[in-house]
């Protein structure tokens, strides 16, 4: 109600606040301050993430590591390990640093994002599949920097042109500007998956930032359509094709389509039971699963926990995400509102597709889970993303505990 | 107080949190509800079977031991060669185990070299290899150090250590362990035992998962198996049925069984030709010669019909006419209905006729006037023809059937094999019948009916296996003896034994005669209707039944010689030696002490003293003194042992061994003496070279002093230790049975 009366008012509150706010996190370092501002429930739940999700690929790689690695069962776990504690480092550091600041980045981001995707393209395939720059020992997805991309430019956007929301000019055409060609050098990669959540996300910021909801319609249904038409009439993307006879039918193997994955993903959930057959007792990651510490971790961790481990690692998310939602709502600015909503759902997105993908419940497809998976680059993008948070958190209208 | 968000933010903000948080988590808890609960038991199952690989663990085979417990076959642990291919890691070392493997085994290397490609973790390259190419592989994998990729798994291999001995009873095993024939076929289930298995995790490329998961059902070993079958008594019967077999050209082998006629066990049961049951599909060289010179599109056939002949355990799975053997079972029928007795009168005339048919005697010209016991003695075809119709076919048939010759035996062998007589005896069939010709009963159920004329009217059941006992001795089921029912009375069956002791004495089964012993006997001799060699000729079967000691029957045999083409083929010549020779060796072996009349005692029972730790000079003249022949050997002052054994009888003149030194030297070329070529010698010149050569010598069969030696035991030119026992059996080639 205030912001719609006197938006010009409010906006000369907030960098007074703010600066207050900067000069006491410069003075006072410390870690995990309670008086430092941070929301207490989210840097918690981040740390439990992060700690089980470190056991648990531990646990899950550990085979593989051993068969892979010649004999070197820590070979995953230490990598991780050492980008877990610099993320958390970071994500501390990040967390203490003014996130509105992030306002004038947003440009320079979005432009090494949309580099870094035609970059990507001149590399070599792995798997049929560009997705990864190596850079000497440390290899990353420039479709990482892209989602963070995305929401930084969307919530800066939105931001600025908040009242005029509702029309095109504003509302909708710089918006597709910049994540039409994204979706789309995604797509030609191809990572179906990350174009997906491009594309969820981008929805959804729009949606909150308050767009029409014709709009929507406008645009989503031919793209959709599109992709549909991909997926179901041409050749281009039979690999997407057949993980779709796969999904189906992941048992018969007759039809030629290869769902070892997807099986053996079931056959380690099921195996699991209720209670589980003990933290580091999978007999399903040892090669049945192939690279059971990436997409599939959470296979192992139904095997390994039960249904009741499974669930508890989804009350924890599904917790962190409404502490996300609600650090967002409570942001002292609207652009914090936006960033916060948009890195939580990244999270929310990720967590669910993957674990959908893992249960077989949507066809398979390469989502990695957030905390669990392995890969170091992509660990420090999502803790750094947790500091923004924890930065938003700080100004956020909220108690804390 | 809000300042990031508007209402219609939140408004937004709260419908999808609701999406997200409720609906998207139901669908995934759900899903998880699904996979974790409802299918958790079909997915774990899938999984399982998959990860876990079991390994046969296979159960030791019982022992197959005689009555005394010698072991006559027996599992000694082998092993068997896998190939782990998955854990073969490159081509190289493909490369050097197909190589080295295929050295050692003798498998062709290719072979191995395809094996190790497979995609598996267990195949099976050679089965049960002994010790020695069992360490030979452990040498090459130290060698080349290759740590993975053969395994040698612990099996059993079937060992007979008695070679060809009682092949026919006991069988063989199969590649599997598996009882294919005789008693290992017939007991396979308490010989099996269960196998056990070891279950254990394997990871996807088939190899250990460096995880606890290992489950274990050990094995449980098989029982094993006592026979009643003596090993000596087995061996001495093998003997003697070769021996008879060889001398008189049998084409189609024979049989040999000896009975305990009290408790229908088997002591020996014998078949010749038989077979190595170590090396059960290896042809001897006779068969060899004859498989070579069948054309090649029907050698398999005809191996495999060669194999199974002698295979066969004749005794139990054929048939055999049992001919004049027969005339006691008759006799004892005329004398339990009354109907003769031993002095009743018959009159031969050569031949009796039947219907339109004359039936002859053996004797063209007639026996004459004779009376019963003469008849049985002389084995009369006429009169036992008038006995037979005497008793009339309803009665006959009745005593065929008491006898249980219409019936299984019930003997623990496979394949036991049934009668088959006349289905509506016309005179003329109860005619043949009545002296054993025409109808054809396997040869165990002869040796059973004759038991009730030994054991005083008994039935017995026949049986082989006497106790079966644990792993550790215990024993869990014994086998006692069945009377299955009396069929005559006791003195009927003394009658007919007293009537068949004559006939050993004075009649056709003269040649099995034994000084010192009682022993009833009759022979027999049949004319073949079937599987004749060349059609048109004639083809006997030759056999002789006996069992001794007449007043306390011990042991009873039935020898059949089948289709003799040395000249001779009455039973009474054929067969009649062997049993002689069988006796004499096998009363003294089952301590059944010799009764001699004054003459023979003078002559041949001569009792061995015990000499043994008295000093040398007063043994030489303590054997001096009873008048026979000290050798001694060493010079030693002390008597260390002697041959002939305390206790044992030996013939005037006779030879006795001291050893008084330490026994190594005793088994020395020097003492040995090579065994003269008794055979066609009369009984006094074989005594004189049996004591000049330092041998002792035992003559059974014919008493008549123009008579020859046709058998002996050991053969001549071989070499045996001084003052062993030399077994000759002196032949009347005139009997007639």
């Amino acid at each position: 109600m205030l912001n719609k009366k006197n938006p010009k008012k409010q906006e000369k509150i907030k960098p007074q606040k703010f600066k207050k706010n900067k000069k006491f996190s410069l003075r006072n370092i410390k870690i995990l301050g309670i008086r430092s501002g941070l929301d207490m429930p989210f840097l918690i739940l981040v740390l439990l993430l992060v700690t089980i999700g470190l056991v648990m690929m531990f646990s899950a790689s550990y085979p593989n590591a051993f068969y892979l690695h010649k004999g070197d069962s820590f070979f995953f776990i230490r990598n991780q390990a050492i980008f877990a504690i610099v993320g958390l480092v970071l994500m501390l550091f990040v967390s203490k640093l003014n996130y509105q600041s992030l306002k004038i980045l947003h440009l320079p981001i979005l432009i090494t994002s949309f580099v870094l995707l035609l970059l990507v393209l001149a590399m070599p395939p792995i798997n049929g599949v560009r997705r990864w720059i190596q850079l000497g020992p440390i290899g990353f997805q420039p479709s990482e920097i892209t989602k963070f991309a995305i929401i930084l430019s969307f919530a800066t956007l939105i931001d600025k042109n908040f009242e005029k929301m509702g029309t095109f000019k504003y509302g909708i055409l710089p918006f597709l500007i910049i994540f039409l060609p994204s979706a789309a050098l995604l797509a030609l990669e191809p990572h179906i998956s990350c174009t997906v959540i491009v594309i969820l996300l981008a929805a959804i910021m729009l949606f909150i930032g308050g767009i029409k909801l014709r709009w929507f319609a406008y645009v989503l249904a031919p793209m959709l359509g599109f992709l549909g038409y991909l997926v179901l009439f041409t050749n281009k993307l039979t690999y997407a094709n057949s993980r779709i006879a796969g999904w189906l039918n992941p048992f018969d193997s007759a039809s030629g389509v290869d769902t070892w994955q997807t099986r053996q993903g079931l056959y380690a959930i099921g195996s699991g039971g209720i209670f589980g057959l003990g933290l580091g007792n999978s007999r399903q990651k040892y090669l049945y699963i192939p690279e059971p510490q990436n997409d599939f971790i959470f296979a192992v961790v139904c095997e390994e926990l039960g249904f009741i481990g499974a669930v508890i690692i989804l009350i924890l998310f599904a917790t962190l995400i409404w502490r996300g939602i609600v650090i967002s709502i409570r942001a002292k600015d609207r652009f914090g509102t936006l960033l916060g909503l948009g890195l939580t759902m990244q999270v929310g997105m990720q967590m669910i597709l993957n674990i959908a993908v893992v249960t077989n419940t949507i066809p398979n497809t390469g989502i990695s889970l957030p905390f669990f998976s392995y890969g170091g680059t992509s660990l420090l993008m999502l803790l750094v993303q947790m500091g923004i948070i924890l930065s938003i958190s700080r100004g956020s209208n909220i108690e804390k505990t | 107080m809000v300042r990031g968000s508007t209402i219609r933010m939140r408004k937004r903000i709260f419908l999808m949190a609701i999406i997200i948080i409720f609906v998207f988590f139901s669908i995934l808890i759900i899903r998880l509800i699904n996979l974790q609960i409802i299918n958790a038991r079909y997915l774990f199952k899938m999984a399982n079977s998959q990860q876990l690989a079991s390994t046969k663990l296979t159960a030791k085979r019982g022992i197959i031991y005689d009555r005394n417990m010698v072991p006559l076959a027996q599992s000694a642990t082998a092993w068997d060669a896998v190939l782990e291919p998955n854990y073969i890691k490159n081509d190289e070392t493909r490369e050097i185990i197909s190589q080295g493997l295929s050295e050692i085994l003798d498998i062709p290397k290719e072979e191995i070299l395809e094996a190790s490609k497979k995609k598996s973790s267990y195949k099976i390259i050679k089965k049960k290899i002994d010790s020695n190419l069992k360490d030979k592989i452990i040498d090459f994998k130290a060698k080349n150090n290759i740590t993975s990729g053969i395994r040698l798994i612990e099996n059993y291999k079937r060992y007979y250590p008695m070679g060809n001995l009682a092949s026919n009873i006991l069988g063989f095993t199969g590649d599997d362990g598996q009882g294919l024939l005789g008693l290992e076929s017939k007991y396979e289930k308490v010989l099996k035992g269960e196998d056990g298995k070891l279950v254990s995790a394997k990871n996807a490329i088939g190899t250990d998962m460096p995880y606890d998961y290992e489950h274990m059902i050990p094995p449980k070993d098989g029982d094993s198996l006592v026979l009643t079958i003596d090993s000596n008594i087995q061996k001495i019967a093998e003997r003697c049925l070769k021996q008879a077999v060889t001398k008189n050209d049998a084409r189609n082998g024979g049989f040999a069984i000896a009975m305990d006629p009290q408790t229908g066990e088997i002591l020996a049961l014998a078949v010749y030709p038989s077979f190595d049951p170590n090396n059960p599909f290896e042809l001897c060289d006779e068969d060899k010669k004859i498989l070579e010179n069948t054309p090649n599109e029907e050698k398999t056939k005809k191996k495999s019909e060669l194999l199974s002949a002698i295979w066969d355990n004749t005794v139990v799975n054929s048939l055999y006419y049992p001919g004049s053997v027969f005339k006691m079972i008759v006799a004892a029928m005329g004398l339990e209905l009354g109907l003769v007795n031993e002095n009743s009168n018959f009159n031969c005339s050569g031949g009796i006729k039947i219907s339109d048919r004359i039936i002859r005697c053996h004797k063209r010209s007639g026996h004459g006037p004779l009376n019963f016991e003469e008849a049985l003695c002389k084995s009369c075809n006429s009169a036992f023809i008038s006995l037979g119709q005497k008793i009339g076919a309803e009665k006959f048939f009745d005593f065929y059937n008491a006898f249980g010759f219409h019936e299984k035996t019930g003997i623990d062998l496979p394949g036991e094999t049934k009668d088959v007589f006349f289905e509506n005896m016309q005179p003329i069939d109860l005619a043949v019948a009545s002296i054993g010709q025409n109808f054809g009963i396997p040869p165990i159920s002869m040796a059973t009916a004759a038991c009730a004329i030994a054991n005083g009217g008994n039935l017995v059941t026949p049986h082989i296996v006497k106790e079966i006992k644990d792993k550790d001795g215990k024993t869990i089921k014994s086998f006692s003896t069945k009377i299955r029912r009396s069929v005559i009375s006791s003195e009927t069956a003394k009658r007919v034994s007293d009537m068949m002791a004559q006939n050993t004495i004075s009649g056709g089964a003269k040649n099995a005669y034994v000084p010192g012993f009682r022993i009833a006997g009759k022979t027999g001799t049949s004319e073949k209707k079937e599987k004749l060699l060349v059609p048109g000729q004639k083809d006997y079967m030759s056999s002789y039944c006996g069992f001794a000691p007449v007043e306390d029957p011990k042991i009873l045999i039935l020898i059949g010689i089948d289709t003799p083409k040395g000249g001779q083929y009455y039973g009474s010549v054929v067969a009649a030696p062997s049993g002689g020779l069988f006796f004499s060796e096998v009363l003294l072996y089952m301590g059944i002490k010799p009764q001699y009349n004054e003459e023979e005692s003078k002559k041949y029972g001569i009792e061995v003293p015990n000499l043994i730790g008295k000093k040398t000079s007063e043994a030489k003249i303590n054997i001096i003194n009873l008048g026979l022949q000290p050798v001694i050997i060493g010079k030693g002052e002390e008597v260390l042992s002697q041959v002939p054994s305390a206790g044992s009888l030996i013939a005037q003149n006779g030879t006795v061994v001291i050893y008084t030194e330490n026994n190594s030297e005793n088994d020395s070329e020097n003492n040995k003496v090579k065994v003269p070529n008794f055979i066609g010698m009369k009984k006094s010149d074989a005594i004189k070279i049996a004591e000049s050569a330092g041998l002792n010598i035992s003559v059974s069969g014919s008493s008549n002093e123009e008579d020859r030696i046709k058998t002996q035991s050991p053969s001549g030119s071989e070499y045996v230790p001084k003052g062993t026992t030399v077994n000759v059996v002196v032949h009347n080639d005139n009997l007639r049975d």
